[in-house]
């Protein structure tokens, strides 16, 4: 039986960048009658169900990976994705509760323009690549948290899975399973933002010389039904920037059209926010006040809750994504471009990259640092790097505008690419600062309260399992009271998972959404989270 | 030995989107939903697991579904099964528990054939019920069809040092033990361990393994008892339960104005109990006959000589049934000495009285019960028969009912006469059963078609007994069944009586607590003295519930727990106490009689959901209410 837990390729995550790693390594195996096993594992008990993202997606990439794939029609997700082709895409800047102004096409980098793109559901788009892959002969495992990596004679020999069925105290329940080990040739990395598997193989090897860390933003997103006949229509897509955000926080509100009169409303920022106070669910139902906004939501209810943070450190952030027996994929990777706001294309791209690599892996037999290279050269070839590489400095000047924010910032970004050498920045939870934004709490028939939002992400966890996030010498959360006049993390949670009850801490595991802006941004890095049981976790549908 | 396990892909009602619902046509589109295995069939599996440890054998798990549902089979392997079987056939959509028991017991005749290679030493295991359905029918209509006993709610087993096998159960009013005598034999299990976690290792296993399909044609030639046509209930409406009223919040601080408030709304909810609504009584249109002729019967179960009050409310709802149909009113007794409670029957409504004596007739067992019932339905012919929805009757009502090829519908909380006509059927003066499903998400209307008899089960405390008439005289019939050794197939070992542990579920009364009573000590100082002040005044039995952030702060364990994770319940008189009202906790509760809610934040989301409130402290508040209700 050992047998079964030896694998030759095995992908982490079962995203877009695994999912098309997996298919485009089984094809070239399969062209050449080549058996080898390749094993994708997912948290998630479902797949899709741990995803989210806009999502504007530059469905050209799928030509590479699945000639032809217009002209299935009869496939129940290409007729979705084609019917959402964006048609109309706008950029507006809000100003006060009230004000809107139309920003013209011609000011707009034409990189950043949206038409032609597909809105796509990216928990839809992964159940379908998962399809074409089992049917290639890929397997796949939901249910399965990768706790840590195996490491022998410093290379990467596989993961170590999580237990299962331990009480709150880690004692084990009757049903227990202690976490396996399963070896791999090669293990590819696709956790998505934030990896914890990723980070930890990046700090083993010192993948990260000489680069950036890694940034972030986080992102909260509501699925919203209009009513038959809506204000905001089919086909289009509409950024705002502006209004909530005083002018030194980067974010912009967002509303995509799906299908059958769903928008998909989102609110991202990024995490390097001075304000103490900020709390992204409460921001996402003031930005749902503006006269502009509220006018297309008008009669709409919210179906669906979800948050996520994702990479923005750009070109300068991507650590070396190779080392002996180990590759990083996609989000995990930072392959993100911050400019156009987009990162599944790359996502599938890297993955495209990773297959043809580990395939030239298989034939030489060889799984070293030096043989698996050959992925950075197919990345660096390809539109990916040089995308990032043109718009390598555009975040970071964001980072330096201070208190001028934008106004300094959006004219400046125009020159981003003259400045010759890398702008380094500051880990997002060094940037919080002793001010606050103080809202008036969101009131209003369609804003919608934390917990119920929550409950609407379908988010379940066994409540005796072990907690899975933790706030190390609790005494010391004391000080961030003291010092910033509150908690911060009681308003930066998205899922309201942290509390505070006379100064003493109390955890709502149970609700966490797996997006981790609490260790990202917790300012005395005082909390610790690990992936939590797997099968646990938020439950979208169509994120 | 050797096993079967029947396991069945359901939706999972834990997580239905709200736009699964089209509340127009009626209908709940299952395709929006996920599909997972029913969680007492996982249950099921991982009891036959741990029988297999003492008693070897193979483990056939055996499912019946669209070729989706392969992956419950999966699961089912991935946790020690060792061989799945599908039977998928699209001949075999649409049925109802008598059409699905029909090609699962002839699935199991083939696995006994075809890979038990004829060795009846096998034993049946199946989950009590599934919780889309909720009937728990097919399992005892399996065993029916097969002609073997079955042990039902089974919750541990043991096995002595000459491998006989003791099966622990759950009956009313406590636990019993009895070993089968022969063999094969069915058992369906309800909550008895945690869920089977499945290996990496053995679910690459499952992956790897070719499930067996069969066809319908495979296992049986009989088409006409498969599918629709096999089916012998109908639903023909489907319509949501919720209570769509809003409350409005009255805000009152005077506590005794309160408890007057308080005790006035809580009496005049009483007086309407049930879901039963006052009806237009109905009349049989000039110039047609009823659909079915006969008496109307119930089924009475007696415990130590006593007539159950469930069978006394049966006799009522059967005597207002019958009058609207000009039928006589029959009651079924089984066992000794029964004159006494034939009296006692004839005087809460029954016209006749059949009685079935036997010598080892005392003691409930599915298949002579069941044979003997049958033979007086063939001789008397009766147009309904009623069963209350208790333990026994859940058990013994299917095998009546497969028997005499007759449809049943479980755990009914309405019973109507009605004219029915769609399409080609024309049904006159027939029963309209109404029964919740999908976990009480949902209400059914079912009607019986192809069946000699109309039968359904009825939940306990729906109905009304009439009030007894001593002076009321009636027929004693007395029937004398031959039976043999071989229809005694279970040895009953021993019987122990459980003090009824209160369920926080059938509460009239529960108070709970919680974030907002911060310390565990104010929790349990004030929230018990609450529940039993209530409870005094009101007199009936009032419970302590909590909240989950009450439970994980350790104010009290998780079996007071009322929510989303928690228990669902619907008592008379719900108090919140110094809870927030986030809608996890809610969906709980939200369908009580009356909602008072006490909190310090005026803003609370609670108030919205509450009839009653008070705005403060309750360390404050709740000693001066209880002061005030003891007075």
């Amino acid at each position: 039986m050992d047998e079964l837990k030896k694998i030759d390729v095995l992908f982490i995550g079962a995203g877009p960048a695994s999912l098309a790693g997996a298919i485009k390594l089984k094809q070239l195996l399969n062209q050449r009658g080549i058996n080898r096993s390749v094993v994708v594992i997912e948290k998630a008990e479902k797949i899709g169900q741990h995803h989210l993202s806009g999502a504007v997606f530059d469905a050209g990439v799928l030509d590479e990976l699945l000639p032809g794939w217009q002209n299935n029609g009869e496939d129940k997700f290409i007729a979705k994705l084609l019917a959402s082709r964006i048609i109309k895409d706008e950029l507006y800047f809000l100003k006060g509760r009230s004000m809107a102004f139309r920003i013209p096409d011609f000011v707009i980098p034409a990189n950043m323009h949206n038409k032609n793109a597909y809105a796509v559901s990216i928990s839809e788009l992964v159940n379908w690549l998962a399809e074409i892959a089992v049917k290639l002969g890929v397997e796949i495992y939901t249910g399965f948290a990768a706790k840590e990596i195996v490491v022998e004679d410093n290379r990467v020999r596989g993961v170590k899975l999580g237990d299962k069925g331990l009480d709150k105290e880690r004692r084990p329940l009757s049903n227990y399973v202690p976490g396996e080990v399963i070896k791999a040739e090669v293990t590819v990395l696709g956790e998505g933002s934030a990896g914890l598997l990723a980070e930890g193989v990046v700090k083993q090897f010192k993948l990260d010389a000489k680069r950036n860390p890694q940034i972030y933003s986080m992102g909260v997103k509501e699925i919203i039904k209009l009513p038959e006949k809506n204000a905001f229509g089919a086909n289009r897509v509409a950024h705002f920037l502006g209004f909530p955000f005083p002018s030194d926080v980067y974010g912009a509100g967002s509303i995509y059209s799906m299908r059958d009169n769903l928008v998909a409303v989102a609110l991202v920022m990024a995490l390097d926010w001075r304000y103490a106070d900020l709390n992204p669910q409460r921001e996402l139902q003031i930005f749902k006040s503006h006269s502009m906004i509220k006018n297309f939501l008008e009669g709409g209810e919210v179906v669906a809750y979800g948050a996520k943070t994702f990479p923005e450190g750009g070109y300068y952030s991507v650590p070396r994504l190779v080392a002996d027996g180990v590759m990083i994929v996609g989000d995990a990777a930072g392959l993100t471009n911050a400019k156009k706001r987009k990162g599944l294309h790359y996502a599938i791209k890297s993955g495209i990259a990773a297959g043809e690599a580990v395939f030239q892996a298989i034939e030489k037999q060889d799984f070293s640092a030096q043989s698996l290279k050959k992925y950075h050269d197919i990345l660096n070839e390809s539109f990916v790097m040089k995308e990032l590489y043109a718009s390598r400095n555009y975040r970071q000047i964001f980072s330096r505008t201070g208190r001028l924010g934008y106004y300094l910032g959006a004219p400046l970004s125009f020159f981003q690419s003259w400045i010759p050498d890398r702008l380094s920045t500051k880990p997002d939870h060094e940037c919080m600062q002793r001010i606050q934004l103080k809202r008036q709490s969101a009131s209003g028939v369609d804003s919608v309260d934390r917990l119920t939002a929550v409950s609407l992400s379908g988010t379940t966890h066994r409540e005796d399992e072990p907690s899975h996030v933790a706030l190390c010498e609790a005494s010391q959360s004391e000080i961030c009271n003291k010092y910033f006049g509150c908690h911060p993390c009681t308003s930066f949670c998205p899922a309201e998972v942290y509390k505070f009850e006379d100064g003493k801490p109390i955890l709502s595991p149970s609700n966490c959404l797996h997006c981790q802006t609490c260790r990202l941004k917790c300012p005395q890095q005082l909390i610790k989270w690990e992936v939590p049981e797997g099968g646990d976790g938020p439950r979208y549908k169509i994120m | 030995m050797n096993y079967i396990v029947l396991v069945k892909q359901v939706p999972d009602i834990k997580n239905i989107p709200e736009e699964a619902w089209d509340w127009e046509k009626g209908i709940l589109k299952r395709g929006l939903l996920d599909n997972v295995c029913n969680d007492m069939d996982k249950q099921a599996i991982a009891f036959a697991v741990s029988m297999r440890q003492a008693l070897q054998g193979q483990i056939v798990s055996l499912s019946m579904g669209p070729p989706f549902a392969d992956a419950v089979l999966k699961y089912a392997l991935s946790v020690g099964a060792d061989t799945g079987v599908l039977l998928t056939d699209r001949k075999l959509g649409g049925a109802d528990t008598a059409a699905t028991a029909f090609p699962l017991a002839a699935a199991i005749r083939k696995i006994e054939k075809d890979i038990f290679k004829g060795d009846r030493n096998y034993i049946i295991i199946s989950g009590m019920q599934s919780v889309d359905g909720d009937t728990a029918q097919v399992p005892p209509q399996v065993a029916e069809d097969l002609g073997v006993a079955h042990i039902a709610y089974a919750t541990s087993f043991n096995i002595d040092k000459n491998n006989c096998l003791y099966i622990k159960r759950i009956i009313r009013g406590g636990t019993q033990i009895v070993s089968p005598v022969t063999y094969p034999c069915m058992i369906t299990i309800t909550n008895w361990t945690l869920h089977p976690n499945a290996t990496f290792e053995r679910t690459r296993w499952a992956n790897s393994q070719r499930l067996l399909h069969w066809s319908a044609a495979d296992v049986t030639k009989d088409e006409s008892r498969i599918g629709l046509s096999g089916s012998r209930t109908t639903v023909f409406k489907v319509f949501s339960p919720k209570d769509v009223s809003s409350r409005k919040c009255i805000f009152e601080s005077d506590l005794a104005k309160l408890a007057g408030l308080l005790k006035e709304a809580y009496l005049s909810k009483s007086k309407s109990t049930g879901q039963e609504t006052a009806k237009v009584a109905y009349q049989l249109p000039a110039g047609k006959n009823p659909t079915y002729p006969g008496e109307v019967w119930v089924f009475a179960e007696q415990e130590d000589s006593v007539i159950s009050q469930a069978s006394y409310e049966l006799l009522g709802k059967a005597c207002e049934l019958a009058a609207q149909v000009n039928a006589k009113v029959g009651a079924v007794l089984v066992g000794q000495n029964s004159l006494k409670q034939s009296r006692s029957l004839i005087s809460y409504g029954a016209d006749k009285v059949y009685i079935i004596t036997g010598d080892r007739l005392n003691d409930f067992q599915p298949v002579p019960y069941s044979r003997v019932v049958c033979e007086l339905l063939d001789k008397y012919k009766p147009q309904i028969l009623l069963f209350s929805a208790t333990p026994l009757g859940k058990e013994l009502a299917p095998r009546v009912a497969y028997r005499a090829g007759s449809g049943l519908t479980a755990d009914c909380t309405a019973l109507d006469i009605f004219d029915y006509k769609k399409g080609s059927q024309d049904y006159t003066a027939i029963l309209k059963q109404t029964r919740p499903a999908l976990g009480g998400n949902i209400m059914a209307s079912i009607i019986t078609q192809n069946s000699r008899v109309q039968m359904s089960t009825v939940r306990p405390g729906v109905m009304q007994a009439i009030k007894p008439d001593e002076s009321r005289t009636g027929e004693i019939i007395k029937y004398e069944p031959a039976l043999t050794e071989a229809d005694f197939a279970l040895k009953i070992i021993s019987s122990e009586e459980i003090p009824a542990a209160s369920e926080l579920k059938d509460a009239a009364i529960v108070v709970a607590g919680g974030g907002g009573c911060r310390t565990r000590e104010g929790f349990l100082n004030c929230i018990p003295a609450l529940a039993d002040a209530l409870g005094k005044l009101l007199g009936e039995e009032a419970m302590v519930g909590a909240t989950r952030v009450a439970v994980e702060r350790g104010f009290i364990d998780r079996s007071h727990q009322v929510g989303q994770t928690g228990q669902t319940v619907k008592p008379k008189l719900y108090v919140a106490v110094g809870i927030s009202g986030a809608v996890q906790h809610v969906s709980g509760m939200q369908n009580s009689g009356i909602i008072l809610a006490i909190n310090k934040d005026p803003n609370a989301s609670i108030f919205r959901t509450a009839d009653f409130g008070i705005v403060g402290d309750f360390e404050n508040l709740v000693p001066r209410l209880i002061k005030v209700l003891n007075s």
